[in-house]
């Protein structure tokens, strides 16, 4: 009803002014990743508190800051907590900054899941602000949105800009694992390059730029040293980009990545705007929890402190010492309430306790002579008597009992109780919520909680193809609150951000290399080779355009090999389809194409023959997945061998190479060709040494 | 659904455009986050936001009565208090919002008084109430020749509109001179008119507010040859603009100097802005203060210092000028960082401190807890955030304002004219009541 009148009203003063566009953002409450276990089993990560205020709150503030009038909200797990926590929240009142707060419910896995429903959605009309649920910022985004759309209008294809704090080398609000390296034209802002380099794994701590980059770009700026805050302005273009790409899954390391890469293919340019002033920090995992807690009690990000009260309700009162302190707190006259604390309502300290660092939050029992540093103690917690926390985490209604030790990094979740006495060792995380795989109420661990506890340990579940998980078993991110320098293990990447990506963009190619670069290639230039045979065109002009293609994406001579087989066999596999016979059409095609071939082979005047070994392991692989593969194969070994491209050395030792023999499918496939091999052996009678090897291969094969 | 142009960046300018289209709660809550997020932050933005605000309610509000309406101002008055405990100045447009209603409501039950034993003699400890009500009373019947601002709008309006000027402005300095009571009125008739005219006496009063709120600063500046003579030299800080036009009035007529502290980290940008003369457009002070010439312009030499060297330019000053943030009932001030240690500097050399405000930055508050008044700010402001090693090991503290105590002080001039820190009492009390101090 409000934002009907109001735009009713306010027709008139449309006559007047110039039409500015509403401004839309899309807040992907959930960024499906795993890294606020064990409290995300049981919540939606954008609810946890972040100094006694839910994550979202400070998101949904940035935006009215920025003077948003339409959200969409993307809940992800637990949506109907979020949903009924948005629903009896000061967004919905009439007197919402947002004109229009939309729920938007989806099953979604992934970002791009997301972006591709949204674009199914059309409810995006102009330009609009993505940010993941989780951002803390006091940026008036002004000055990026104008310079944006300034852009926008010189050039369509500026279809993004990025927000990104600079922040020095070490800083404890950058993740520690991986770190966002940006490659930059500073003259024009433009974002050229972006990788991330995981500091853990030697083969990545490498940056890999195009030298066309370096060509191209008079000035060129590498910058580690960005917090990536996942603000980003959009055009509706970039809907469509992702809806495009079908298995960008990651905002970041793919869709970035890819976008940037295709640079020459759709001409779309991304922008970075880097602020030097101002907050804007994500809460990526519990390292940037506690980070960021510490940023808001040092009003870093003023005026988004906890005594501006951003939660109606709420009246945190700023005391000395970054002691931020709510009405109705009972303080024992004896306790010691030092620098960095916040206290929430309700909430009594015991004698002769000490607090300092710590968030407290509503209605918690703290007993005497308990230590508290750098905890974070969420609502209706208590601690008994006695007990020392160090930088862990204590989560609503748990119950720690007395004379406990809580090491540093350790996580209880929801309603979890710990018995008297009990050591909770590092990095340990006790949940009680329902396991995944069980159903009913889970068993408690009596030799983590203690007698008479509630709970268990948590392991992380470990996909089978998450291959970089956590799986360290220390719970890793929290332990790093201790030591914030780069710790060499125990920083976990969970990964669903990071899953496979790559190995299947092209169901024909079953391969073992899955690099990015290498698949575009090959992707583009079978698809290009295979049109050319479909149609006929002379071999000239193919091989012109394979080697133009080759030269574009300065792909390697496997790739292109790659790239002939796998057109090759799509088409002989089509024309055996239309009713040909396999040898007639392999026939047909290598016949006329015989020259494409030849040319992707560099090996004839030497003894050895990797190219041709090559080709052939190529062509077995391609045709693993293909019907009547092996019948295939053999006729093509011939053939080849026929029409002189490959040579006898070639075969025997493809024979013998282990690539060929490493699995069951490719030794199926291979097997019908075991004839042209004997045959190969018995014509010429020369080595017999190879013909034994050959033999032993085809034992092998019987088995 | 169209979507209505409006500012990207909420604040003062968009908050008074949607006043007259969104319902009363949703302005409410709306000035309640602007407050709190420090969207509006400039004392006289959020006194006119709250001036504006409260003649809504009070517009909207459906209630003659007058206790209903109190009720409801201090509902209202509360709640914007607590979300910006340190804006002062909300407070005291909500405490004189409630003083004309209450004036309001006095005033009819002394003219019911009066009426009901009618024609008795003036009372002496009320005079003026019954002076306005006299005069209105004759005026019914003689038509309006006098020069009360509100008589010509009464006597214009049909014969029982003409009660209005019965309820005239309380104000004490525009009370008008005594007349002795000449007519019997009639009870029956105001009984049944009052009700309406209390709620358009107190819009009236509000509206008055607003307009002094946008004339403070030209009535400030009118004292300004009183206090700067030729070839002074005149210590500032900030960029105030009341500080501003003062000068700027001066300037007018004689040559002096100017030496402008910078009050970094928070006022920085803002005072160079001033000085130099390009104003940046701000939302909030979009007013004709943004077009207005620096002080360079008309030929004063303006001489920019770092805050540091203050004191050692203090013995060449012949007089401090300084703006305020809000004004205590003890003669205190709260003023930008900074400005406690050029009142030191200044009282270490005999100098005289004027500080210029308008009277409604003046609160009936009494600080008891100096530190509960000052908001601390951005900690990024002094050291950046990017030196990731400091921001982990140390703590920063930005403080905005800093507490002036009254003995540092030896004149505050005011729309009124010129006081001593001592004498502020006095005018609180004029412009207070009692029973609105604690809201």
């Amino acid at each position: 009803m409000g934002p009907k009148q109001k735009g009713g009203a306010s027709k008139r003063a449309n006559a007047t002014e110039e039409v500015e566009e509403t401004l839309q953002a899309v807040v992907l409450a959930d960024t499906f990743e795993t890294r606020f276990e064990p409290f995300t089993l049981e919540k939606p990560r954008c609810l946890l508190p972040l100094a006694n205020t839910p994550l979202i709150e400070y998101t949904l503030e940035f935006l009215a800051n920025a003077g948003v009038q339409d959200v969409f909200l993307y809940g992800g797990a637990h949506s109907d907590q979020l949903e009924k926590y948005i629903n009896a929240s000061k967004w919905r009142a009439p007197s919402s900054p947002f004109k229009q707060l939309s729920f938007l419910k989806s099953t979604s896995t992934s970002v791009g899941d997301v972006m591709r429903d949204l674009d199914g959605k059309h409810l995006i009309t102009g330009d609009f602000i993505v940010v993941s649920g989780d951002v803390i910022s006091n940026l008036p985004i002004e000055g990026a949105l104008t310079k944006h759309r300034a852009r926008r209008e010189a050039d369509k294809n500026a279809i993004m800009t990025m927000v990104l704090r600079e922040a020095g080398r070490n800083h404890r609000t950058k993740s520690s694992s991986v770190s966002p390296v940006f490659v930059i034209d500073p003259t024009k802002d433009r974002c050229l390059h972006y990788e991330e380099i995981d500091h853990h794994s030697p083969e990545s701590s490498r940056l890999n730029i195009d030298a066309e980059l370096i060509e191209t770009h008079q000035e060129i700026d590498l910058r580690q040293d960005l917090i990536d805050c996942n603000i980003d302005i959009c055009t509706p273009d970039v809907l469509s980009l992702w809806s495009d790409s079908f298995d960008y899954q990651a905002p970041r390391k793919q869709f970035l990545f890819g976008v940037l890469k295709d640079y020459e293919l759709n001409g779309k340019t991304i922008h970075t705007h880097i602020i030097k002033d101002h907050y804007a920090a994500r809460v990526r995992n519990l390292k940037a929890y506690d980070a960021v807690s510490k940023d808001i009690i040092s009003r870093w990000t003023y005026p988004l402190c906890p005594d501006t009260n951003l939660l109606p309700g709420h009246n945190y009162e700023l005391r000395k010492g970054s002691l931020y302190q709510e009405q109705g707190v009972t303080l024992a006259r004896s306790c010691v309430i030092g620098r960095r604390t916040v206290i929430g309502q309700g909430t009594s300290i015991g004698d002769k306790t000490t607090v300092k660092n710590t968030v407290l939050g509503r209605n918690c029992k703290i007993g005497k002579n308990v230590t508290l540093d750098g905890a974070y103690i969420w609502d209706g917690a208590v601690i008994g008597d006695g007990t020392t926390v160090h930088q862990a985490i204590v989560a609503d209604q748990a119950v720690v009992g007395k004379n406990c030790t809580l090491e540093p990094g350790s996580l209880i979740s929801y309603g979890v109780e710990i018995a008297d006495g009990v050591n909770v060792t590092e990095g340990r995380r006790i949940t009680k919520a329902p396991r995944e795989d069980e159903d009913g109420v889970p068993t408690s661990e009596p030799e983590i909680v203690g007698e008479g506890g509630k709970g268990y340990e948590y392991i992380p579940y470990e996909d089978e193809d998450d291959d970089e998980t956590a799986s360290n078993a220390s719970s890793g991110l929290i332990y790093n609150m201790a030591n914030l320098s780069l710790s060499t293990e125990s920083i976990s990447t969970l990964s669903s951000e990071i899953s496979d990506f790559g190995g299947s963009r092209s169901g024909s190619f079953s391969t073992t290399m899955s690099d990015d670069d290498e698949d575009h290639f090959v992707h583009d230039a079978a698809a290009s080779v295979y049109d050319s045979l479909r149609d006929s065109v002379t071999s000239d002009v193919v091989q012109l355009e394979l080697v133009s293609l080759r030269m574009t994406a300065n792909a390697s001579d496997h790739q292109v090999r790659r790239a002939v087989v796998s057109a090759f066999m799509k088409r002989i596999q089509q024309l055996m389809e239309g009713g040909k016979g396999a040898g007639e059409a392999i026939r047909e095609i290598f016949g006329k194409y015989r020259e494409i071939v030849e040319r992707s082979l560099f090996d004839r005047d030497s003894k050895a023959k990797p190219d041709q070994v090559d080709l052939l392991v190529l062509m077995q692989q391609d045709l693993v997945h293909r019907n009547r593969g092996d019948t295939v194969l053999l006729f093509t070994a011939k053939e080849l061998y026929e029409l002189e491209i490959l040579e006898e050395e070639a075969f025997e030792q493809w024979w013998a190479d282990e690539r060929s023999s490493n699995s069951e499918e490719m030794r199926q496939v291979r097997s019908q060709s075991q004839q042209f091999i004997d045959w190969l052996a018995n014509a010429e009678e020369e080595d017999s040494s190879e013909e034994e090897e050959s033999e032993e291969g085809e034992d092998e094969d019987d088995e | 659904m169209p979507s209505p142009p409006v500012a990207l960046t909420p604040g003062l300018a968009s908050f008074l455009k949607s006043l007259k289209t969104n319902p009363i709660d949703t302005s409410i809550d709306d000035l309640i986050s602007l407050l709190k997020r420090r969207q509006i932050r400039h004392s006289r933005s959020c006194a006119t936001a709250t001036a504006y605000l409260l003649r809504s309610v009070i517009s909207a509000c459906r209630t003659s009565d007058a206790n209903k309406l109190i009720e409801r101002v201090q509902y209202v008055g509360r709640r914007l208090m607590a979300a910006q405990p340190r804006e002062m100045v909300v407070g005291n447009i909500v405490r004189r919002v409630l003083g004309l209603i209450r004036d309001e409501a006095e005033d009819d039950r002394e003219a019911d008084f009066t009426l009901s034993d009618a024609g008795s003699e003036s009372q002496p400890q009320t005079p003026r109430v019954l002076d306005d009500l006299s005069e209105s009373l004759s005026g019914r019947h003689e038509g309006s020749d006098r020069s009360s601002s509100r008589q010509p709008f009464a006597s214009l309006s049909a014969p029982p509109i003409s009660m209005f000027s019965l309820l005239s402005h309380p104000e004490p300095e525009s009370s008008l001179p005594g007349t002795p009571a000449s007519a019997s009125p009639s009870g029956r008739l105001l009984s049944q008119i009052h009700n309406k005219d209390i709620r358009a006496e107190v819009l009236d009063g509000i509206n008055e507010i607003i307009d002094e709120l946008g004339q403070v600063d030209d009535q400030i500046a009118a004292y300004a040859l009183d206090h700067i003579h030729s070839n002074e030299i005149i210590l500032t800080h900030t960029s105030s603009t009341t500080v501003q036009k003062f000068l700027l009035k001066a300037a007018a007529k004689r040559k002096f100097t100017v030496i402008h502290a910078e009050s970094y980290p928070n006022n920085h940008e803002a005072t160079h802005a001033t000085v130099s003369g390009q104003t940046p457009d701000d939302d909030e002070l979009l007013s004709t203060e943004a077009f207005q010439k620096p002080l360079i312009a008309l030929g004063i030499t303006v001489i920019l210092i770092p805050d540091s060297a203050v004191f050692a330019l203090m013995s060449r000053v012949n007089k401090v000028i300084l703006g305020t943030h809000s004004v205590l009932a003890n003669g205190g001030l709260v003023a930008a960082a900074g400005t406690r240690v050029i009142a030191r500097a200044a009282k270490v050399h005999q100098t005289p401190v004027v500080v210029v405000s308008g009277v409604y930055k003046l609160s009936p508050v009494y600080p008891f807890d100096f530190d509960s008044l000052i908001e601390y700010g951005d900690a990024s402001k002094v050291i950046g955030y990017e030196d990731g090693d400091l921001v982990d090991q140390i703590d920063v503290q930005n403080p905005l304002y800093d507490y002036v105590p009254a003995e540092s002080i030896d004149l505050y001039i005011t729309n009124l004219g010129g006081h001593a820190p001592s004498y502020l009492y006095r005018i609180v009390s004029d412009h207070y009541r009692k029973e609105d101090i604690n809201v």
